[in-house]
């Protein structure tokens, strides 16, 4: 269920193995591959604000990330521990892992007791459907741990070991994210400013990601493609997207964690202020209505991003600009290049042409 | 918490969902006192949670019957405070299920009495501990309370009466800081789903573990701020209200 048999063929996919700061290309400047309904246009991130029109509104997620990544020790050994998400101001549902590289499941039965930075952590209850994941009491400050010892989660594709600055984004105002909502990783505050400038308005949501629920090998089934993960859609944002939806505006979403907060706060018609938790899984088979476009970045084959991109934008968009992508040489995952999508839902849709008549002074939408 | 161990009640905790929601509160270092008719599935289930490490009691009796609510009631009152009572113990009724039309009235009121007076009952007893304790109830309810399923009349009957018992005390209880939320589990491979569909394959139910993550949240979620809601343990969202 989880590996759409439609999956794009991404097996040559290059993946971004160091930031961009890194690979010499500053934050802003990853390419941006423009896809609409008719065209894939090559473009780099600095060109959003041209990519968009006056009215338009980017939906961001203020979640930040955490140093969620902890050494931990048990009876058979020193271990990571991935932290996934907060439960209560003791209770986390959290990952174990070898390394970060290797994940487990570790020999660790409900009721263990451990160490992890120092703080003692019980085993409460493992994720159903997930043995990999286990809710995990802590007796101790675990922010104060994460402050001390914690370093951000990195897979091991990663090559760089990068600081947490590099994990956040110019929006991210509330911990809580086991990885980094990463879509919106490009935005500087210069380009934020150019937005802005251009009359493109923002609105936030917040939504910590946990830890991927899906990892190669699983055994995916009856396993939830999403786990619950806390959100919060706060009443300014609804509003925001109400005048722009009045004004032919565009939503559009910095993210997949965006779009799934705003499917969540989907009720009656249109998204309300809502808070809670979380695992709205989008796809073709439940598709979104609650926003227009998507800022995203590029991943594997099987995820529930992919699903998430098609109930967006529709199976042929998604292939097409994919294998538009590998050909381009685009990189791939967090730190890798990105997606403006605007399949043009509800609207006439507007080819790659128009990514041609940049000079063209800004105009309002409500011109037409 | 620190310094006082919390205290629970579930009832109905001998198997299938109880049994699952009392040993997370075990870990979760709850004491508890469990109930169930049948006394010796009870102290296994005790026996098991007892090498938690936490301190486990139970009273064996049927919920419809004053004098073990009583009982239930003054083994807590020792206590003096309680933060949790969870009204699980349920009965199904007449399986196969029949139409109402035909439903044995006995029955029906016997249905009633167990799933819908005896939780409201036990709240009665347990009214001063649980303000004392700034408890939440937590009824545990079905789809079949507004489903108007044919054949689940009855036991729909008692649980969308166990739903408006919740809904009005959350609002008349409020004033003493007890709060009060329905719950409903979703299907759940368990003793009485097998015996609403006989002879059926419920194996493709998930077990009650699946509502493992949703009890993680709700006991840490702002007990007066969810008190009147009803919720959906497999739901795809657990939404505080606005
Ligand atoms: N399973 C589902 O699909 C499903 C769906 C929606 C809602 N629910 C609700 O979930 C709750 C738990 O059901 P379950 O599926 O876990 O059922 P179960 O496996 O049959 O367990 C019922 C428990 O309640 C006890 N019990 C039954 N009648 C009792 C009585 N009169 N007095 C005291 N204890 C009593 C049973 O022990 P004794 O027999 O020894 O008393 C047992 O411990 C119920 O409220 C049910 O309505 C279940």
């Amino acid at each position: 269920m989880i590996a759409a048999r439609s999956a794009p063929e991404v097996a040559a996919v290059r993946a971004a193995d160091r930031t961009p700061e890194a690979r010499g290309v500053a934050r802003d400047r990853v390419r941006l591959l423009a896809s609409s309904a008719t065209g894939d246009a090559d473009r780099s991130f600095a060109d959003l604000p041209e990519l968009l029109e006056p009215g338009d509104l980017l939906v961001v997620n203020e979640s930040a990330t955490l140093a969620a990544s902890l050494p931990a020790e048990g009876p058979f050994g020193r271990f990571r521990l991935h932290l996934s998400t907060r439960y209560g101001p003791d209770l986390w549902l959290a990952e174990p892992r070898w390394s970060g590289a290797r994940p487990g499941p570790l020999p660790i039965p409900d009721g263990l007791r451990f160490r992890v930075a120092g703080v003692r952590a019980t085993a409460v209850a493992r994720f159903p459907g997930i043995p990999r994941l286990a809710f995990l009491r802590f007796d101790g400050d675990l922010e104060a741990a994460m402050a001390r010892d914690g370093a951000p989660i990195r897979y091991g594709y990663f090559a760089e070991d990068a600081p947490l600055a590099a994990y956040q984004t110019v929006f991210a105002t509330v911990p809580g994210s086991a990885e980094m909502p990463s879509a919106a990783r490009p935005f500087t505050p210069r380009l934020v400013r150019r937005l802005v400038r251009r009359g493109i308005r923002f609105a936030r949501v917040v939504l910590h990601a946990g830890v991927s629920s899906l990892e190669d090998g699983d055994d995916v089934t009856g396993a939830p493609p999403i786990l619950p993960e806390p959100f919060e859609v706060p009443e300014a944002t609804c509003r925001a997207i109400r005048e722009v939806r009045g004004s032919c505006g565009r939503v559009i979403a910095v993210g997949t964690t965006v779009v799934r907060a705003l499917e969540s706060a989907f009720h009656g018609g249109e998204v309300r202020p809502s808070r809670g938790f979380t695992r709205r899984y989008v796809s073709p088979a439940q598709p979104v209505r609650s926003v227009d476009g998507l800022v995203t970045g590029w991943h594997a084959a099987g995820t529930t991003h992919l699903a998430l991109l098609r109930g967006l934008a529709g199976e042929g968009i998604v292939r097409r600009s994919y294998a538009r992508a590998r050909e381009l040489g685009y990189l791939w995952h967090e730190f890798g290049d990105s997606q403006l999508l605007l399949p043009g839902s509800g609207r006439p849709a507007r080819g790659a042409g128009a990514y041609f008549a940049l000079e063209r002074p800004a105009r309002a939408r409500s011109a037409w | 918490m620190t310094g006082r161990r919390r205290l629970a009640v579930v009832t109905g905790a001998s198997r299938g969902l109880g049994a699952a929601i009392a040993r997370l509160l075990a870990r979760e270092r709850y004491d508890l006192l469990l109930t169930a008719r049948e006394p010796r599935a009870l102290q296994a289930i005790a026996t098991e949670l007892r090498g938690m490490g936490g301190c486990v009691a139970t009273r064996s009796g049927d919920v419809a019957d004053p004098r073990h609510r009583r009982a239930v009631a003054a083994a807590v009152r020792g206590r003096g405070r309680l933060d949790l009572l969870v009204n699980n113990a349920s009965e199904l009724g007449p399986a196969p299920l029949p139409p109402l039309v035909d439903y044995p009235l006995p029955a029906l009121e016997h249905v009633l009495r167990v799933n819908a007076v005896a939780p409201l009952a036990l709240v009665q007893e347990l009214a001063d501990p649980l303000a004392a304790g700034r408890g939440l109830v937590v009824n545990i309810t079905s789809d079949a309370a507004s489903g108007a399923y044919p054949g689940w009349g009855g036991y729909g009957a008692s649980k969308a009466a166990l739903e408006l018992l919740s809904r009005t005390l959350a609002r008349e209880l409020a004033g003493r800081r007890i709060s009060v939320v329905s719950v409903d589990p979703g299907d759940l491979r368990t003793a009485m789903h097998q015996a609403a569909f006989p002879g059926q394959d419920i194996s493709d139910r998930p077990t009650p573990e699946v509502t493992i993550p949703f009890w993680g949240w709700l006991l840490h979620q702002d007990r007066t701020a969810i008190s009147g809601q009803r919720f959906r343990a497999q739901a795809d969202r657990w939404e505080l209200p606005a």
